[in-house]
């Protein structure tokens, strides 16, 4: 019965102050826009990191001596080492169709009398091995392997990514918890007006003797409401500027690292973002009513 | 269910000891103020602006808490509820106001029925009882209506209705005829006037002596917070 009559009054609000309700929608639906912009932005930018990262790979250039059962042998003992997703192994005859393809010749090779290219083993890392730290535990691991000439492992190259995947991991944070808080103040502000804009309403049903309870809770429900409408709203509004510039974006990104696929949030990732604006009206009408003596 | 502390009998509903309220050091709304009214009376309570008046009926609807002295309302100290047992007390106390204090954006039955459905009165027996109450004050027809398109006179009517649809023991008014003519004066205070006669407390705030003369209650006269007199009703007996 009072679940009812608070349902039927948070609506009432809702109804009641139309202006007021809208501008409150507006406010979450324009703060979480910027905060699902920033997280998708960001979500893209880790996954294009990612693309790169499982391209970083280990290479060990094995001994000419070995025969293909060794080479085997070892590739299944460099598997087993630490960091490592998978390996494979390249032998003498792949190396020089690669060769081949990469340099666009034969003939430079044809003077010779055998395959002057060793056998490797390309070694594949998993993406918590992606460091620095890691890469020298695995280098110690494969160091003394018999069978291993050499390997090269790009130092460079995956140092530069793992200060690339921080960077973006604190921008993250920040701009996170810089918008977060933001939208928090904002939110609450703008409930809290709506709140000051209906004093009598609360002053009278105080004065007939309503509870905390059942004055509180419609404005906690309207909040919601008004926050779930936001979320809502946010969602398609970055849907739309994501399908507007989707093409440019891709096609800038292409040039920079290669093919890349973008992607929208996963139904999960856009049930957060409805999720997060309910969360926040909730909280930004309790944050409205601290204080109020009724 | 109605579940309410019971007052022992001959127990009077107010009952003030030593009050005083100061808003600021110093100065005093209310100053040592003892007043008892009792089951069914009609108290009139008047004076200049300033005099207080307001302060003491808020202090028996536990919107203030008085700074010195002790108030039982109900059989409750008023200074020592606590947030939670207050909406409980109100519930027992209808209140009325000169500007009304209703809500535009309801219909009449919705208006008065707030006082139900704050204690969980089931949509039905609301209904039926808001009709019931709006009949007695003449506005059944009215019901479906909002407050703006109503004269001062119903508006008040209904104010009076939902402060007394939940049968309270104490129906405190403060200037409830300032904003009406003399014929709706007197239409609402006899409406008033017909709870105390069902036994309920009443204490109407007014400076309107023509009232006080042609109802000949008990009047109790505030000056400078403090009470300077206390007539009892016409042909009552005072024991002293």
């Amino acid at each position: 019965m009072l679940l009812r009559i608070a349902i039927s009054n948070a609506v009432r609000g809702i109804r009641s102050a139309t202006a007021t309700s809208a501008l409150a929608v507006a406010t979450i639906a324009v703060v979480l826009m910027l905060v699902g912009s920033a997280s998708l932005l960001v979500s893209n930018m880790a996954g294009i990191l990612d693309e790169v990262g499982s391209n970083l790979q280990v290479t060990a250039f094995l001994a000419t001596s070995l025969s293909e059962n060794d080479e085997r042998a070892l590739a299944t003992r460099v598997a087993a080492a630490p960091g490592v997703e998978r390996v494979i192994r390249v032998s003498k005859a792949e190396a020089l169709e690669r060769f081949e393809k990469l340099v666009g010749g034969a003939e430079l090779l044809a003077g010779l009398d055998s395959n002057p290219l060793p056998a490797s083993l390309e070694i594949h890392l998993l993406p918590e091995a992606r460091t620095p730290e890691s890469i020298a535990i695995l280098n110690d691991a494969l160091d003394g392997l018999p069978g291993i000439d050499e390997l090269s492992h790009g130092q460079e190259w995956i140092e530069g990514y793992a200060r690339a995947v921080g960077l973006i991991e604190s921008v993250a944070t920040g701009i996170g918890a810089v918008l977060g808080l933001a939208a928090l103040l904002i939110i609450a502000n703008t409930i809290r007006l709506a709140v000051y804009a209906r004093q009598d309403e609360l002053d009278i049903l105080a004065l007939v003797g309503a509870s905390r309870t059942f004055i509180r809770v419609p404005f906690m429900l309207e909040g919601t409401i008004q926050g779930l409408l936001g979320g809502a709203l946010a969602l398609f509004l970055v849907f739309g500027a994501y399908e507007l510039l989707l093409p440019q974006m891709s096609q800038g990104l292409e040039l920079v690292t290669g093919r890349v696929e973008l992607r929208f949030f996963t139904t999960y990732e856009a049930l957060r973002l409805v999720a997060s604006g309910g969360g926040l009206g909730l909280f930004g009408s309790l944050t409205a009513l601290v204080g109020w003596r009724g | 269910m109605k579940r309410r502390a019971q007052l022992a009998a001959g127990e009077a509903p107010v009952r003030m000891y030593h009050v005083s309220k100061s808003y600021m050091a110093g100065q005093y709304a209310l100053q040592d103020v003892s007043l008892e009214v009792g089951r069914g009376e009609f108290v009139f309570l008047t004076g200049s602006s300033g005099a207080g008046k307001t302060t003491l009926l808020e202090l028996i609807f536990a919107a203030e808490q008085p700074s010195e002295g002790q108030i039982l309302v109900l059989g409750r100290n008023v200074a020592r509820l606590g947030a939670g047992a207050i909406p409980a007390l109100r519930r027992r106390v209808g209140v009325v106001f000169q500007d009304f204090k209703l809500l535009d954006d309801r219909t009449v039955e919705e208006n008065v029925r707030l006082a139900l459905d704050v204690i969980g009165t089931p949509r039905r027996e609301a209904r039926s009882r808001v009709f019931a109450m709006l009949k007695s004050v003449g506005l059944q027809h009215r019901r479906f209506h909002r407050p703006q398109s109503l004269s001062g006179g119903e508006q008040q009517r209904v104010a009076l209705a939902r402060a007394l649809v939940n049968e309270p023991e104490i129906l405190l008014a403060d200037e409830p005829t300032g904003n009406l003519d003399p014929v709706l004066t007197i239409e609402i205070m006899d409406l008033i006037a017909s709870a105390a006669v069902r036994g309920t407390t009443v204490i109407v705030a007014t400076h309107d002596h023509s009232l006080i003369e042609r109802y000949g209650k008990r009047m109790v006269r505030l000056e400078g917070g403090r009470i300077a007199e206390d007539i009892p009703a016409a042909g009552a007996t005072v024991s002293l």
